[in-house]
């Protein structure tokens, strides 16, 4: 907990313009006297990272949350980047339309700050990633200049497609401060279905659902996350569907994953159908929730071909360190999400390091996604080094050469 | 040595092409200007791709890599010269992963022949150009290439996962979307060659629909048709495809492919939905309502795989079929928000009479991607002058309406002095800076998407030919 005077210091340190010829001021001023800024949406993907060295000061871009243009009849929508996803979902809805930008805490997260971390959800298989919908961006960039990329059409091939460069560079090269989307009808109808695994049928399952003909918009094996799913685990974890489209089509749908579960031995299939929605929220959440400073949570990324090797290596180094794991699997993407804690503070800061280690050497791309203990600085928390990552340094170099935005904050201290 | 000479030495004479009337040839590509380069080299692998630079480095020759050809705004055209490495031998599926849906290929893998040698396990290819019977994935990566089915599959850089890249240097390097880091990647998709040499890509594959349907809407004129499109779109419903095609476009595919549109509509709509068996009922009756409602005048809907593959034929031969219209054609990109097509048309309609010229519009209406195709014969330099003025004019009408100035075919050589009618110089000085740390001597496909004067003062390559002649 911050004392009282920290938190009046955190404040005094703490820049929040209401409009971006203000942020660029602040940036500007940044700029000119060598003070590195923090840059911050709404703080719920502040684990990822380390935390930018230098920087006595955060800029947050909050405040510009006004939605700039709503064609709906086209499909196009500009907001600002303060604009939370909860904020720009329900202004979607009524007009039954959506964007598929899954990350957690909707109610709190930013549009610039969760498409500067690159946030990637379940349901990007089905719909693509949120940098397919991303039609153009104005950013500032770290001495202050505004500019910008791309447009409110949805095709276009002017000049270079800058929006790609910034969407995932953690706030490093620029300040997102707008951003235009092209947006989706909103799927008629959802449903979840929620199902515990019996003893020895997580295989069978998984196997089930990567034959299903109607593929679900998300699928999710999930061990442990209690506050996710309402209920008790199975013993072989529990699967989580989610399923998007016409009435017709989710009939049908729900049919095939009864009949390939019931297949799989799963005797039993909870559904969801009103707050649909809701319960994938919960499990979005569940990607970066913390237990408060002795937890980690690493994004193994990779094919699903490779998803039990990386179970394996995580639980049998999770036992051999005496911290316990959890874990969800994206069984449309192949991402597998572990949070591993201790008994308490003591114990994991004293553990976690090696396991750390231990994780890198069998998972090289395992990727720190939420920790609130200061021991994340000297952890991997970028997993392996890309194979450009000196064309990258060189990208930041020429964007941003006084390393004033986020310094230190993503891979190779960039 | 010389240039030819280092050439040969390095990647086989069979490689290297330098006599004059090889030349000529690739001084085109499917822009009415030209320039022919200094050498032509055909490399077989990304080594002899990362040999000819290194020696184009040494000799001071600038490089520019080549797919098919088939680019529409000089994309592909040497210039100032230089070295031409066309990706011609360079054309094999490497890998392919059924089981996670994806590929890895050459550049010079012919776009539609992926989908053929893939098809038995399932999967396709979604980015679609017109031109993908000729054109290459590597081209189509160069400029980020739409298609008809971009309006719900997206264009080539959502299907680009990873690629290997020669640099200005002659060295290699990788990117890929599972790499943490910035998107390169997406990036360099849509440089048109000007960041780096595209020597394999990684593919993202699709299932192939369970089921597709086609339809036909024929209207009384363009502008019932577009406003159809924007209802659709409206409604809530996203096609696979929307794409329209004027009476003047219908008149010549007729008479080409026999393709079975009505030719006495004013324009006719071509509509594709792929997806599941169980909602397409419910699909076709809600869209053929809409189409009513904003005057049809006939719906037919394709009863065969036959007949899909020929209302098809028909859209996407129609630039070609124009051929009876006039000598030449010269086919406009030009993109605005969906609403705003039918005011669009009417002014493309208006600038082409104002010019005398006859055009005509085939266009992926579902994108607000218009096509105006302008009929002229190059002989005649009035008419060449008309089909300059009126180009400009839709441009900027386009740009006006809250559009852009290329929607899938790039800027190339062709527009970058059009570049400043929607970017500012600070838009444009940003984009500069990725030039700058890819190629900061301007050598990669130099006089390119930059206006002049725009990051590409610096160096001006030795006596390199630099003829930009009318075609």
């Amino acid at each position: 907990m911050l004392s009282q005077t920290a938190k009046a210091d955190a404040a005094a340190n703490r820049i929040v313009p209401k409009t971006v010829a203000k942020l660029q001021e602040a940036v500007r001023e940044a700029h000119q006297q060598g003070e590195p800024l923090v840059i911050e949406g709404g703080n719920t993907l502040s684990g990822m990272g380390k935390a930018p060295t230098r920087a006595a000061r955060t800029l947050c871009t909050s405040a510009l949350r006004k939605i700039h243009a709503y064609s709906f009849a086209d499909l196009t929508i500009s907001v600002g980047a303060g604009i939370t996803l909860r904020g720009l979902r329900s202004a979607l809805a009524e007009h039954g339309q959506f964007i598929p930008l899954d990350a957690p805490c909707a109610q709190r997260a930013t549009v610039g700050g969760t498409l500067a971390a690159g946030w990637l959800g379940p349901r990007r298989h089905l719909y693509g990633r949120p940098r397919d919908y991303v039609i153009g961006t104005q950013i500032v960039l770290a001495d202050g200049t505004l500019a910008h990329a791309g447009g409110m059409v949805v095709k276009n091939v002017t000049g270079y497609d800058m929006s790609k460069l910034y969407i995932g560079s953690f706030g490093t090269l620029g300040i997102l401060t707008s951003v235009n989307f092209k947006t989706l009808p909103a799927p008629q109808s959802a449903r979840v279905f929620i199902a515990k695994l019996p003893e020895n049928s997580r295989l069978r399952a998984i196997n089930a659902i990567a034959q299903l003909n109607v593929p679900p918009a998300a699928a999710l094996w999930v061990y442990g996350f209690r506050k996710a799913i309402d209920g008790e685990d199975g013993n072989d974890g529990r699967i989580f569907i989610l399923h998007e489209g016409s009435a017709a089509l989710i009939e049908r749908a729900s049919r095939d994953v009864r009949t390939a579960l019931g297949r799989a031995g799963v005797p039993e299939t909870q559904i969801i159908d009103t707050g649909a929605l809701g319960a994938f929220d919960r499990i979005l959440d569940a990607c970066s929730a913390t237990i408060g400073q002795r937890s980690i949570t690493y994004r193994f990324s990779g094919n699903l071909d490779d998803a039990e090797t990386r179970l394996r290596a995580t639980y049998v180094a999770t036992h051999q360190s005496g911290l316990a794991a959890e874990s969800l699997l994206d069984l449309m993407n192949g991402d597998l999400y572990a949070r591993i804690s201790g008994k308490d503070a003591h114990a994991f800061c004293e553990r976690i390091e090696a396991l750390d280690d231990a994780l890198h050497v069998q998972i090289p791309k395992a990727v720190v996604v939420a920790c609130e203990s200061p021991i994340r600085q000297v952890l991997n928390v970028w997993g392996s080094t890309p194979a450009a990552l000196d064309r990258m340094r060189a990208v930041k170099a020429t964007f941003d050469p006084a390393g004033t935005l986020n310094p230190g904050r993503f891979i190779g201290d960039i | 040595m010389n240039l030819h000479e280092r050439l040969t030495e390095a990647l086989g004479r069979d490689a290297v092409k330098t006599q004059p009337e090889d030349l000529a040839v690739y001084a085109f590509d499917a822009y009415s200007q030209a320039a022919p380069p200094n050498a032509v080299v055909l490399p077989s692998s990304t080594q002899d791709v990362a040999a000819a630079v290194k020696i184009s480095n040494a000799c001071g020759e600038p490089v520019v890599p080549r797919g098919a050809g088939t680019g529409l705004c000089g994309g592909a055209v040497p210039a100032k010269g230089g070295v031409v490495i066309s990706f011609a031998r360079m054309n094999r599926l490497l890998a392919l992963d059924v089981r996670n849906k994806r590929a890895h290929v050459q550049p010079g893998l012919i776009n539609l022949e992926l989908s053929e040698q893939i098809r038995s396990s399932g999967l396709f290819y979604a980015p679609d150009p017109s031109s993908q019977k000729v054109s290459t994935i590597g081209g189509n990566c160069a400029t980020n290439a739409g298609g008809p089915h971009c309006l719900s599959y997206g264009t080539t850089v959502n299907h680009i996962l990873g690629l290997e890249i020669v640099d200005e240097r002659g060295e290699i390097f990788t990117t890929s979307l599972d790499d943490i880091g910035y998107d390169l990647t997406g990036t360099l998709v849509g440089s048109e060659g000007t960041l780096g040499i595209i020597c394999a890509i990684d593919v993202r594959l699709m299932k192939l629909p369970e089921s597709v349907r086609v339809w036909l809407a024929a209207f009384g004129d363009v502008e019932a048709a577009s406003e159809t499109v924007s209802a659709i779109i409206g409604a809530g419903i996203v096609p696979t495809a929307l794409e329209i095609m004027d009476d003047v476009i219908v008149g010549a595919v007729e008479a080409a492919y026999g393709a079975g549109y009505p030719t006495d509509a004013g324009a006719v709509l071509l509509i594709e939905q792929a997806g599941f068996a169980d909602d397409m009922d419910e699909r076709e009756s809600a869209i053929r309502e809409i189409a009513h409602e904003h005057g049809a005048i006939s719906w037919r809907a394709a009863k065969t795989q036959a007949e899909c593959d020929l209302l098809w034929a028909g859209r996407k031969g129609a630039a070609g079929a124009t051929g009876r219209y006039a000598p030449n054609y010269y086919i406009q990109d030009v993109c605005v928000p969906r609403s705003k097509l039918p005011t669009a048309l009417h002014s493309v309609t208006q600038s082409a009479r104002r010019h005398g010229l006859k055009v005509g519009n085939v266009f992926h209406a579902g994108d607000g991607n218009l096509h105006p195709l302008l009929m002229y014969d190059k002989r005649d330099r009035q008419q060449v002058a008309a089909v300059i003025g009126a180009g400009n004019e839709i441009l900027q009408t386009c740009v006006d309406l809250g559009g852009t100035i290329s929607g899938e075919h790039g800027i190339g050589y062709e527009k970058r002095d059009t570049l400043s009618l929607v970017f500012s110089t600070d838009d444009l000085a940003t984009m500069a800076k990725m030039r700058d740390v890819f190629d900061p001597r301007r050598v990669l496909n130099p006089e390119k998407i930059f206006p002049a004067g725009v990051g590409c003062a610096e160096v001006k390559p030795p006596d390199a030919a630099y003829v930009i002649s009318n075609r």
